[in-house]
């Protein structure tokens, strides 16, 4: 606004100036005999006001001098000459010049003054509104679309260019309006004004002092964005396509802008830094806790051998031999408690790491549900009943896997429901595949705990309050082999009380299946 | 182990079943008579129904820290508390010893370590009512009421301080005492932090009833925790 005020005023106050002298003449005198003389001089006045308050100083000072001849030639006898015979009207012409200058001057100054009051309110109000659109942004695309638009709309620009720092180039970051293909020459004048920026002055530069702006020859302006760690992008606005020049006060703006751009990528860097610290610290927290869980998996069954064996070689105590067979049979079952710890670590890296071979064919998932049960210590085994429909579902699986996660559902329902809580497995042919459930009488599993169960060494409380038995790997390693089958499984509550755990196997492969490792991050 | 008068009853707290089982079979075969629980809660419980004289404690409890059954039972119980932990995490250990336990045995520990530590609470709890003992470890004499210090029948020259640290150590015997515990009990409450200046005493103390410098046969140090004096078991009887 300011900026196209100043140039009409700038190309038409002289002639505004000259027709305002030139009608007021005419006016004038078709009632120069109504007034006397000096009369006419202090209308002529009144117009140099008029013209200084709507023109400013210079058109001021040309109404003046025009109105000095204006009104001598027409006015003061003898008419229609420059010619003064009263010696009264020299003095009076040329107290008529110099006031006419004067006010000319002085109204031309106020004027000026106010525009640039306003222009500066202006200024401060885009700054502002440029300020806040940048603190309620998040993202980088968001506070670039608010800084441009903000930018063309205040000083009428035709586009303007965000440019950052991409390595060891300028990469174009947004553009106002929108342009298919990107004008490559202001890239480059971009490149030019940054390259044009001594290494010195950027080093030297504190975070508050304004960034520089390169009023380059075609006429835009081009700021350097400045962060802590160097320049970090160009501003660029490029030339009226009306040729008109920006003025000093559109540059400063700019650089306003450019710094807060400056403090804005700033943030986010920092922000950007402060994510990655805290997925790190995560990441090492969840390490250390699976180190604290995979040595106290292990030491235990180590701890009680040690305390078992080491007090088997004590002499203070005589051993019979029914002692030592009890012994004996307490360490067989921490070594098998060692070992399944062990395996079930393995299993579950081999899983993770994409390493255990699957080798799926079609079976009748009877033959799998039989395989799971046998695999059971033979005192749960009868605590199992099987529910599977005349016609067995056929599933195409890798056998192994299956009966594991077969073995490893009954044995969790088995630990975790109580003892006197019958155990069935059952399944169905469902929709466009097979469902395979298990479900007990037990307590249930809370709605907090149906997802954490799955979890890697998380183990509930069984309903005696004893930590059960079990290493804490076994769903986690089900719910790896169920994935890759294309599976999902799920935890739901039984009524009035139980657990059931439902696998859903889509028949078919499924190529798409989620690699487990990206599920588990 | 002598037979008092009436047996003494231990409290063993883990969650782990093995453990309990193997715990079981070391302690019952020396006469103790054993209460066993799995939680924290099941702990509190029994510790209020029978006082035991000793407490056998896991740090890693399903249902509350072993820390906090420390705190609690020493709002009312005497009886020592023996720490069991797998974890080799020191900061546990000072908390579990600051929270009002006597010692502690990282897993896999051995029958022979178990009940050498329990012993040496046993024999501490005891010793709190009668007049302090004469200790001995190896060639090292320590007459704790007659404040004289022999090492293989020559008398050792101590400063007032280094004696008071080796005397503490000593009516501690076998048991792991905090840098804490000695600074506060040496040179007061408040100079519990002052590491350092404990550590120059006991170098100190070291260079003079140590046989070998370099490798401490009598003032062990726990790493990171404090330090032990490796004192000899009293004869049975």
């Amino acid at each position: 606004m300011t900026a196209r005020l100043s140039t009409i005023v700038s190309k038409h106050g002289y002639l505004l100036a000259i027709v305002a002298i030139a009608l007021s003449t005419l006016l004038f005198l078709a009632g120069r005999d109504l007034f006397a003389k000096g009369q006419w001089a202090l209308l002529y006045l009144l117009v140099i006001l008029l013209v200084a308050g709507a023109a400013g100083t210079r058109p001021a000072m040309l109404a003046s001098v025009l109105a000095f001849f204006a009104w001598n030639f027409f006015f003061l006898p003898p008419y229609h000459t420059l010619l003064v015979h009263d010696p009264k009207d020299w003095l009076s012409l040329v107290a008529f010049l110099v006031v006419g200058l004067l006010v000319g001057l002085q109204t031309g100054r106020l004027r000026e003054r106010e525009a640039r009051a306003v222009a500066r309110e202006q200024e401060t109000a885009a700054l502002n509104r440029f300020s806040a659109a940048v603190a309620s942004q998040t993202s980088t695309e968001q506070m670039t679309e608010a800084c441009l638009n903000e930018i063309v709309k205040v000083l009428g620009a035709d586009s303007a260019s965000l440019f950052v720092v991409d390595g060891n180039d300028l990469r174009l970051s947004g553009e106002t309006p929108d342009r298919a293909t990107p004008d490559p020459a202001v890239a480059e004048r971009a490149r030019r004004a940054m390259a044009s920026e001594p290494a010195q002055i950027a080093q030297e530069r504190s975070a508050d002092a304004p960034a520089t702006v390169a009023a380059v020859a075609d006429g835009g302006l081009y700021a350097v964005i400045h962060s802590p760690s160097g320049a970090a992008g160009v501003l660029a606005v490029q030339a009226r396509t009306s040729g008109a020049p920006y003025s000093p006060n559109a540059a400063r703006l700019v650089a306003s802008l450019a710094n807060l751009v400056g403090a804005f990528l700033e943030r986010e860097q920092l922000q950007a830094v402060a994510t990655k610290a805290a997925a790190e610290r995560e990441a090492d927290r969840l390490k250390s806790s699976l180190l604290s869980s995979v040595s106290h998996e292990l030491k235990t069954p180590l701890a009680a051998l040690t305390a078992t064996v080491s007090n088997l070689l004590e002499s203070d105590v005589h051993w019979d031999e029914q002692s030592v067979r009890d012994e004996l049979r307490a360490i067989v079952g921490d070594v098998a408690r060692l070992n399944n710890s062990i395996g079930a670590l393995l299993d579950l890296s081999r899983l993770e790491a994409r390493a255990w071979e699957q080798r799926r064919e079609l079976y009748e998932l009877s033959d799998i549900v039989a395989a799971g049960i046998e695999a059971l210590p033979a005192h749960l085994r009868q605590r199992v009943t099987v529910d599977l429909p005349e016609t067995t579902p056929v599933v195409d699986v890798d056998f192994s896997q299956w009966a594991r996660v077969v073995q490893n559902l009954l044995e969790n329902a088995v630990l975790y429901a109580g003892e006197d809580s019958p155990v069935t497995i059952g399944a169905r042919d469902w929709n466009d595949g097979v469902r395979i459930w298990v479900e007990d009488r037990g307590p249930g599993i809370a709605l907090e705990e149906r997802e954490t169960v799955f979890e890697k060494f998380y183990r509930g409380h069984s309903t005696s309050g004893h930590a059960p038995s079990g290493t804490g790997l076994g769903l986690a390693i089900t719910r790896e082999i169920v994935r890759s089958h294309g599976g999902t499984v799920r935890v739901e509550d039984v009524v009035p009380h139980g657990a059931r755990f439902v696998i859903a196997l889509p028949s078919g492969r499924s190529p798409a299946a989620p690699t487990p490792a990206e599920e588990m991050s | 182990m002598t037979v008092p008068d009436r047996p003494t009853r231990i409290l063993v707290v883990d969650d782990e079943e093995q453990i309990r089982r193997a715990l079981k079979s070391i302690l019952s075969t020396r006469g103790y008579v054993l209460e066993m629980a799995a939680t924290a809660e099941e702990a509190l419980l029994k510790a209020i129904d029978a006082p035991p004289d000793l407490v056998v404690l896991d740090l890693a409890l399903p249902d509350r820290s072993g820390i906090e059954v420390c705190r609690e039972l020493r709002t009312w119980m005497t009886a020592p508390i023996l720490i069991l932990s797998v974890r080799a995490n020191e900061t546990d250990k000072i908390q579990a010893l600051d929270e009002g336990a006597d010692d502690y045995l990282t897993k896999p520990f051995s029958a022979g370590e178990l009940l050498a530590r329990i012993r040496a609470l046993l024999r501490r709890a005891a010793a709190l009512t009668s007049p302090p003992p004469i200790v001995t470890a190896g060639e090292l004499v320590i007459d704790i009421a007659r404040r004289r210090v022999t090492h293989a029948g020559v008398e050792v020259p101590l400063t007032p301080t280094e004696f008071d640290i080796l005397a503490f150590l000593a009516r501690n015997a076998g048991l792991v005492v905090t840098q804490r515990m000695i600074l506060e009990r040496v040179w007061g409450p408040e100079w519990a932090e002052d590491a350092q200046t404990l550590r120059v005493h006991v170098s100190n103390l070291r260079k003079k009833i140590e046989p070998r410098p370099g490798g401490p046969r009598y003032i062990i140090t726990e790493p990171g925790v404090g330090f032990r004096l490796a004192a000899d078991e009293p004869p049975a009887g």
